[in-house]
């Protein structure tokens, strides 16, 4: 790829060649092209390009990265991490801007932090939407709510041991629930006044009005 | 063709190892071991113990030097340590402060 560079201008960006293996800290404020191996900790204000067969075991710290090797670790990048059709990389990525091509390898975490104002609009809506998120979320979420009103409040009203639970919330769930049960099963209609009378009586008088059903 | 480059902005701390050139610009900590030639330029400061086949220095270098080939100080440069190598070449200008042992047997 990038391999046929000059070296004349290597002044301003340094090459880690192939057989080269660095073990330690690295920093600088220049890009760097890893096509060796780089173990530890790297840190740059600019660009880091890590070649098919560069071998990065670090925590990165960049501005950008573009990855076709090998990276194990952590990169945080401040404009955008780009992993490209060759890159394989396991770790997680913190950055702004995260591009991943179709035939790389990637395990980890992506954070791109708070939805800012312009990616959120367009960029997130493109990338959530494959995320599981919203996939896993319809199918558990939607079966249980009606599932759970219908079944559960039947049997919740009359039961003597929902009586010590609600005095708390009664006040407020009360009045919520009250239009929702009618329009979906009216048998359930003599139910709704027991819960609020109790909550009025209070606790003692719950127990009074259980006591004598049961009798 | 292979070159390594360590730019002059960049700081290394560790070790660096391998079989092929590598040219030094920036600030080097640690350790360095190749089987090829290191070149330390003008604007490099390296603090390591080097083993290598062969260096040229023109920066400046703290820490003992081994060669299995040859050492060479250059005119500007700061050498302080010891240098152990079967060739040892000190330019004019060149400023130096340790030991030097050219007994070493090889070939």
């Amino acid at each position: 790829m990038a391999a046929t560079k000059d070296f004349s201008t290597t002044g301003e960006s340094t090459i880690i060649g192939p057989s080269i293996l660095i073990n330690g800290k690295l920093s600088g404020d220049e890009d760097l092209t890893v096509r060796g191996r780089v173990e530890g900790e790297l840190s740059l204000t600019k660009t880091l390009i890590v070649e098919p067969s560069g071998i990065v075991k670090a925590n990165v710290q960049v501005r950008n990265a573009i990855i076709s090797g090998v990276v194990v670790g952590n990169i945080s990048a401040t404009e955008s991490v780009e992993l490209t059709r060759e890159g394989r990389m396991v770790g997680d990525i913190n950055s702004p801007r995260v591009i991943i091509v179709d035939g790389a390898s990637f395990r980890g975490r992506v954070d791109m932090g708070n939805a800012e104002p312009r990616p959120a609009s367009e960029r997130p809506a493109q990338r959530q939407a494959p995320v599981s998120r919203p996939v896993v979320r319809s199918p558990i979420a939607a079966p249980a709510r009606p599932v759970a009103t219908v079944v559960a409040r039947p049997p919740v009203k009359p039961q003597p041991p929902a009586a010590p639970v609600i005095p708390s919330k009664a006040p407020v769930a009360a009045p919520a629930k009250a239009p929702v049960i009618p329009s979906k099963a009216e048998a359930n209609k003599p139910a709704p006044p027991p819960p609020p009378q109790p909550v009025l009586v209070g606790e003692a008088g719950k127990k009074k009005v259980l006591l004598k059903k049961k009798k | 063709m292979a070159n390594t480059v360590i730019g002059s902005s960049i700081t290394i701390d560790g070790e660096i190892s391998g079989d092929e050139d590598l040219v030094i610009q920036g600030t080097v900590k640690g350790k360095i071991s190749l089987k090829e030639s290191l070149f330390v330029e003008a604007s490099a400061s390296v603090e390591a113990d080097i083993e290598v086949q062969n260096v040229e220095i023109t920066g400046k270098v703290t820490g003992n030097i081994a060669a299995t080939d040859k050492v060479e100080l250059k005119a500007d440069c700061r050498v302080v340590g010891d240098v152990r190598a079967p060739r040892i070449l000190i330019a004019d200008g060149a400023s130096f402060k340790g030991n030097v042992d050219m007994d070493v047997k090889e070939r």
